[in-house]
């Protein structure tokens, strides 16, 4: 017992030097995940704020003035010109300098004075299709809250009380991340990434390196075991994975000011059993591939793209198709972007994210058992 | 090269154990790597306390043969036994009594001198107090021990093999197993680590040499020539050279292709091949060779005549005996 925590000791310490003598691995290691941190989570923002917004008012009455002003009280449109001719917004798409035009028809005054509907258009560009969307969304809101209002005036105007007669309000609000902030939903899944890129990639090429130095035959003639040697390399990345999820966490809530609203140890046991996951994936390239270059262009495969696209990260999973959405279950990153969104955002604990939590377990001593057994039959063949 | 100062040979008789079977055994031990066959069916055994030379061009199967023995290659069929513990059932009784050394650099580069020591030496069990004396002994005896802080990567070819060997030696194995040690090093280093060799042999210690360099031969007690995954000849330096039948004559001429081409027709000439820009001569009939070679030659008229007689050196040994192992007319320089 002595022995082995003696040889694993060993394995632990030698890691730890390769990483300290090699300063791109420790760039690579400590520097990248901030620099993508940052990237992503201020390069990747589904928020829409400010759309620049070109006004034509045809019609030019006080009601229609009235009517603008609603958009321009909205932190969501900046009128940013007013046009005269519906040209002008041909002009201001094609230079960009607009991405919303509003245009109010001749009469429009006219029209609501006689009770009948006026015509209001508004043209969003669609070429930037979730600012579109969003735009679209808000200006509809905000002519159902100019049309409640003429009720309401209508209503005054009448005599009539209409409270009494039990209109129906709509009041819309978004659960866990009220002000719809990306980065809060951006960053607990950008870590997963992160940790998925920095582990996976670095086991799967610690062994194959081994190979390569013809070191593997020197500790293959000693009375080390395949288990001792797989446990000493992954516990250095094990320490570091967790050092980063400390990192990206401090960034996440100092920086970008996210929440953390839930159990910081379901989290916690959520990191561990999904670093180990992918250290043995990482250690299954390793004991796969024939070369430092494959297990390299290996990991990137396995651990960004999926953990990336197959995660719920930037596309949600019920929208993605079936069969994708099957393969999502082969890859750890699902399970851990829900509980890492959970945990931060919804407040949960372990009785919300066990099930994910039983299925990372699952994954990781697969996977470890799979790789051993791989590794251990390649070797002496 | 022949002028070594201390050879191995020239040391006191090895101290035997009580094992039958020497320190290795092998029979019938072949190794294929798909259709190619790296060992063929081989026998082998090594005394304890030799310094066994496996002698042989590169693809001659030493590597294959060695890898078997360190149990890091896993034998197609046959059987071999290191202290008469089996390499393929009993590797955690082998492991612990060998040092193995492979042919090429297998040190971490980026890990010093005595980190590499250091780390080899814990994953082998040597305590941290043993540790410490060893290392320092041994990168003293090597004249490593300024070297201590550089990194492996640094080391020039020399003390790279050198600290490889120290490394292998941390954990006292009885038997060492060195794959080519000194291929690719300079002629100064590879007489410093046959002087290494040499106390390793009068410590005791077993030692199975891999090597293309046939000078080499000379310093061990016991040689084979490896050829083809099989063995053509083994035994002492001295067998092997008795091998050679009649005696050995090295002629020179300023025309030595043309005095090759008067000898190899004279009677009492059993083979003839240039060797740079003296000819040698293998004579088989028992009279006096150098009067009758001399008189022959200057008779052809061929100048600046020169024959005398020279003790065998092992590449010579060797190329006398793959010329009488080859088919006829086989070999560009050796004359039938």
């Amino acid at each position: 017992m002595m022995a082995t925590l003696t040889r694993i000791g060993a394995i632990v310490v030698k890691e730890f030097r390769h990483l300290l003598r090699d300063p791109r691995m420790l760039l690579a290691v400590v520097i990248t995940p901030v620099i993508q941190l940052l990237l992503f989570a201020y390069a990747i923002s589904f928020d829409v704020e400010n759309v620049p917004t070109l006004v034509v008012d045809l019609d030019q009455t006080q009601t229609s003035r009235t009517y603008l002003e609603q958009y321009e009280a909205s932190p969501f449109f900046e009128v940013v010109a007013h046009g005269s001719t519906l040209a002008d917004v041909d002009t201001a798409f094609d230079q960009n300098t607009a991405r919303v035009a509003i245009v109010i028809q001749a009469g429009f005054a006219r029209s609501l004075a006689a009770g009948e509907q006026a015509q209001v258009s508004v043209m969003v560009d669609g070429s930037e299709p979730n600012a579109a969307k969003v735009s679209q969304a808000y200006s509809v809101a905000i002519n159902q809250l100019y049309t409640q209002q003429l009720t309401r005036q209508w209503a005054d105007a009448q005599g009539l009380d209409l409270s009494s007669v039990g209109m129906l309000e709509p009041r819309v609000r978004t659960w866990y991340n009220p002000e719809r902030r990306s980065s809060d939903f951006l960053i607990p899944g950008l870590m997963v990434v992160i940790i998925a890129i920095v582990t996976v990639q670095q086991t799967a090429v610690t062994l194959v390196r081994e190979r390569d130095l013809g070191t593997e035959e020197q500790l293959e003639v000693s009375p080390l075991r395949k288990v001792e040697l797989m446990v000493g390399k992954l516990l250095p990345w094990t320490l570091i994975a967790f050092a980063e999820v400390a990192m990206i966490t401090g960034l996440g809530r100092t920086v970008f000011g996210i929440p953390m609203r839930g159990d910081f140890w379901a989290l916690a046991v959520g990191a561990a059993l999904f670093v180990f996951a992918s250290l043995g994936m990482g250690l299954l390239i390793s004991a796969v591939a024939p070369s430092l270059d494959t297990a390299n262009i290996l990991a990137m495969l396995i651990a960004f793209l999926p953990s990336f696209l197959l995660s719920g990260l930037a596309f949600a999973l019920d929208q993605i198709p079936v069969v994708l959405q099957w393969i999502s279950y082969g890859f750890p990153a699902r399970y851990m972007v829900t509980i890492s969104r959970g945990v931060f955002l919804k407040g949960a604990g372990f009785p919300e994210v066990w099930p994910e939590l039983a299925a990372l377990a699952v994954y990781a001593v697969v996977m470890i058992v799979i790789s051993s057994v791989l590794y251990g039959r390649r070797a002496r063949r | 090269m022949s002028s070594w100062a201390d050879t191995v040979s020239s040391a006191p008789p090895p101290a035997t154990t009580a094992s039958d079977r020497g320190a290795i055994s092998a029979r019938g031990l072949r190794r294929t790597f798909g259709d190619t066959v790296a060992v063929d069916t081989l026998d082998l055994d090594v005394p304890t306390g030799a310094v066994f030379g496996l002698l042989g061009p590169d693809g001659a199967g030493k590597s294959t043969l060695i890898r078997m023995l360190a149990t890091v290659l896993v034998p197609t069929a046959g059987e071999a036994s290191v202290f008469g513990h089996s390499v393929t059932t009993e590797r955690d009784a082998v492991t612990p009594r060998i040092g193995y050394m492979s042919q090429r650099f297998s040190m971490y580069p980026d890990l010093s001198v005595a980190e590499n020591l250091e780390f080899f030496a814990t994953i082998r069990g040597v305590g941290r107090a043993d540790r410490r004396t060893r290392s320092q002994a041994l990168l003293a005896s090597m004249g490593l021990d300024e070297f201590t802080r550089r990194q492996a990567q640094h080391l020039s070819g020399g003390m790279k093999q050198k600290l490889m060997l120290a490394t292998t030696l941390m954990h006292e194995p009885d038997l060492l197993l060195l794959d080519e040690p000194t291929t690719g090093v300079d002629p100064v280093s590879r007489r410093e680590f046959w002087r290494i060799l040499a106390g390793l042999h009068r410590a005791g210690k077993t030692v199975l040499v891999a090597t293309p360099y046939m000078d080499e031969a000379e310093r061990c007690t016991h040689i084979a020539f490896l050829d083809g995954g099989r063995i053509k000849q083994s035994g002492t330096p001295e067998s092997i050279k008795a091998l050679v039948p009649g005696r050995l004559l090295e002629v020179s001429a300023t025309d030595p292709r043309a005095a090759l081409a008067v000898v190899r027709t004279l009677p009492g000439v059993a083979s003839v091949h240039l060797l740079g820009d003296v000819v040698r001569v293998l004579w088989e009939a028992p009279s006096e060779p150098v009067g009758p070679l001399t008189s022959a030659l200057v008779a052809a008229g061929l100048h600046g005549v020169g024959v005398r007689e020279i003790s065998p050196d092992m590449e010579t040994v060797f190329a006398f005996l793959a010329e009488a192992d080859a088919p006829p007319g086989a070999g560009s320089e050796v004359a039938s």
